[in-house]
C-alpha cells in the first residue's frame, strides 16, 4: 500500500527536479531574444519577436566570440598537457621502485587539496619576473599546473590495477619505457584519461582567477572574464546579456548533449576508480 | 650497471615535466605565501620586504572581515552537508532505480556541471533579480507575495541564495559519485535482503547507506576542500567580499592592479589561507 503512495511522489521528485535544471537555461535563452520590456514584464513569456538582434550586439560589443575562441585554446592545450604529463608522473609512480616513491606520490596528493588562492600573489610575481603577464603560455602552464595533481592521483589509481604482465609481454616485445607506456598502457587507461580530460577541460574552459591576475589585454580574456566584464559595464539592455551567457554555455551545452553517455561513463568509471 | 643508469635516467625524465610545474605553481608559491605572511611588503614588485614576525597575523584575527568570512566559509560546508549530500544522494538512488526514464534524468541533473560557473551564477543572478526575476514572478503568480525578497542584498540570505546556486550546479557532479557506490553494491545483497522482507525504507535504511559509505567518505572530502575553495560563484554574484578566500582575493587584487598599496597592508590577506 505504502508502495503505491511514494511511488508517485518519487516521480514527482524526479520531474521536479529535471525541470529545475533544464529551466534557467530555458529562460536564459528566452530573455536572449527578447527586449527590454519583454524581460521585465515577464521573464516567463513566449517572446513577441525574436530579436536576434541582440545577438549581433552581444557579439560586436563583448569580444564573446573572441572569448570563446581563447577559452577553448586554454582548455584543449592545457586538458592534453595535463593528460601528457601526468600519465608520464603515474607511470613512474605506479611501475618503478626508487626511493623517495611515496614522498612524491604524497606531495602530489597533498597538491590536490592546495586552494589556488594562497598561491596568487607568488604566482603573479613569477609572471612578471619571468615576462608571463598578458602571454597564453603562462596560464597555459598554471591551468596545467593545478589540473596535475587530480590526474595523476587518479592516473595512478588507475595503473595500479592494469596487470603488470602488460609490461612484461610488451618488454619482451622489445618496448621501451616510452613504447610501452604510449602503445600499451595508454589504450587501457581510455576510461580514466576520459575522465579527467573532462574535468581539466570543464576547469579550464570556466576558468576565472587566473585570468583575471594575469591577463590585461581585452582580446585574451576567457569566456568567463568576457562575461563578467560586459555585464557589469553594460546595463542599458538586458537582452544581449543574455545572449552573451548563451553564447558562452552554448558550446559546452552542445558537446555535453553530444557526449553525454561516454562523459557520464567517463565520469561514473572516474568515481569509482578515485 | 649500465641498466640502472638508464633505468633511473627514465624516471627522472618522465617524472620531471610534473614536478616543475608542481614545484613552480604550487610547492613555490604556497611557501613564499608562508615566508610572505610574516613579512610587511608593500606588495610591489621590487619593494623591500621586512620581518615582523607575527603581526600580520594579530591584524588579521583582531578584524571582523575575518571572522565574517569564516562564518560565511562555514555556512557554505553546512549547507554542503544538509542540503547538498541528501540531494545528490536522493538523485543518484533515482538514477540507479529502476524508474522510467532514468537516461533523461541522468542527462540533465548532470548538465549544470558542464556549464563554467560563472555562467551559471549571472544566470541566476538575473533569475533572482527583486523586480523582474524569475523566482519572485513565480511567488507572485501563486499568490505568495509576501516572500519576495531582494534575494541578493539582504545579508545572511544572499549567502544562502549563493551556497544554494552552488549546490544546484554541483548536485550532478556528486550524484554520480554516489551513483558509482550504489551500482558498485552487488545485487544479491539485495536479493537476500528482499527474502529476509527487507523494503523500501529499510533497504536504504540497512543497505544501500551503509554499503556505499566509501562514496560518503569521497563526498565529505569533495566538499570540505570544494566549500574553502569555492571563489568562482561567490565573486560572479556577489563582486564583493563574502567567503574568507574572497576577502583574501579582494585584498590581492587591490595590491595587483590598483596599486593602492601604501595604504593596504595586503599580506595579512595571504596569511588566512
Amino acid at each position: 500500500m505504502r508502495r503505491k503512495i511514494s511511488k508517485p511522489l518519487i516521480y514527482l521528485f524526479a520531474i521536479f527536479w529535471v525541470f529545475m535544471t533544464i529551466f534557467p537555461l530555458f529562460i536564459t535563452f528566452l530573455c536572449s531574444v527578447k527586449d527590454n520590456d519583454g524581460i521585465t514584464l515577464g521573464m516567463f513569456s513566449w517572446p513577441e519577436e525574436f530579436m536576434w538582434s541582440n545577438y549581433t550586439q552581444a557579439f560586436e560589443s563583448a569580444y564573446i566570440l573572441q572569448a570563446v575562441g581563447n577559452s577553448l585554446f586554454l582548455a584543449i592545450t592545457s586538458t592534453i598537457l595535463t593528460i601528457v604529463i601526468g600519465i608520464m608522473a603515474a607511470y613512474i609512480l605506479s611501475r618503478k621502485k626508487f626511493k623517495g616513491r611515496t614522498l612524491i606520490y604524497m606531495v602530489f596528493l597533498i597538491g590536490v587539496m592546495v586552494p589556488v588562492h594562497c598561491t596568487i600573489i607568488p604566482i603573479s610575481s613569477m609572471a612578471a619576473r619571468i615576462g608571463g603577464k598578458n602571454e597564453f603560455w603562462f596560464l597555459i602552464l598554471t591551468y596545467t599546473a593545478f589540473a596535475l595533481p587530480q590526474a595523476i592521483f587518479l592516473f595512478t589509481g588507475y595503473l595500479d590495477g592494469v596487470s603488470k604482465e602488460l609490461d612484461d609481454a610488451a618488454r619482451i616485445d622489445g618496448c621501451g619505457d616510452v613504447q610501452t607506456l604510449f602503445r600499451v598502457l595508454l589504450p587501457c587507461c581510455t576510461p580514466i584519461i576520459s575522465t579527467e580530460a573532462i574535468l581539466a577541460f570543464i576547469a579550464g574552459y570556466g576558468e576565472l582567477i587566473f585570468d583575471m591576475i594575469l591577463m590585461s589585454d581585452q582580446d585574451k580574456y576567457t569566456v568567463a572574464r568576457a562575461m563578467l566584464t560586459f555585464t557589469g559595464g553594460y546595463k542599458v539592455s538586458l537582452g544581449p546579456i543574455f545572449a552573451c551567457i548563451i553564447v558562452a554555455v552554448i558550446l559546452m551545452v552542445a558537446i555535453y548533449i553530444a557526449f553525454h553517455e561516454k562523459v557520464q561513463d567517463g565520469m561514473l568509471t572516474g568515481a569509482i576508480k578515485g | 650497471m649500465k641498466k640502472k643508469l638508464s633505468s633511473n635516467f627514465t624516471i627522472i625524465l618522465f617524472l620531471a615535466p610534473a614536478l616543475i610545474l608542481f614545484a613552480m605553481f604550487i610547492l613555490y608559491p604556497v611557501c613564499n605565501t608562508i615566508y610572505l605572511s610574516f613579512h610587511s611588503w608593500k606588495g610591489i614588485y621590487g619593494a623591500p620586504v621586512n620581518f615582523v614576525g607575527l603581526k600580520n597575523y594579530a591584524q588579521v584575527l583582531s578584524g571582523a572581515d575575518f571572522w565574517r568570512s569564516l562564518l560565511n566559509s562555514v555556512f557554505f560546508m553546512i549547507g554542503g552537508f544538509v542540503i547538498l549530500m541528501p540531494l545528490s544522494f536522493g538523485l543518484a538512488l533515482l538514477i540507479t532505480s529502476k524508474l522510467k526514464g532514468t537516461k533523461i534524468m541522468k542527462t540533465s541533473y548532470f548538465m549544470p556541471v558542464m556549464l563554467s560557473t560563472t555562467a551559471v551564477a549571472l544566470m541566476w543572478v538575473y533569475m533572482l533579480n527583486p523586480s523582474y526575476g524569475v523566482v519572485n514572478q513565480l511567488l507572485r503568480g501563486i499568490g505568495l507575495e509576501k516572500l519576495c525578497q531582494d534575494w541578493l542584498s539582504t545579508p545572511v540570505l544572499n549567502m544562502w541564495c549563493i551556497i544554494l546556486v552552488n549546490e544546484w550546479m554541483y548536485a550532478g557532479y556528486n550524484m554520480l559519485i554516489f551513483a558509482a557506490g550504489l551500482v558498485s553494491i552487488p545485487s544479491d545483497v539485495y536479493e537476500a535482503a528482499k527474502l529476509d522482507g527487507c523494503t523500501g525504507w529499510k533497504k536504504l535504511r540497512y543497505i544501500s547507506i551503509p554499503l556505499s559509505k566509501e562514496s560518503f567518505k569521497i563526498f565529505s572530502i569533495l566538499c570540505v576542500t570544494g566549500c574553502l575553495k569555492a571563489f568562482d560563484p561567490v565573486w560572479a554574484i556577489t563582486k564583493g567580499g563574502l567567503t574568507i578566500l574572497l576577502r583574501c582575493r579582494h585584498h590581492c587584487y587591490i595590491m595587483k592592479h590598483l596599486h593602492l598599496s601604501s595604504s593596504a597592508n595586503p599580506v595579512p590577506s595571504a596569511s588566512c589561507c
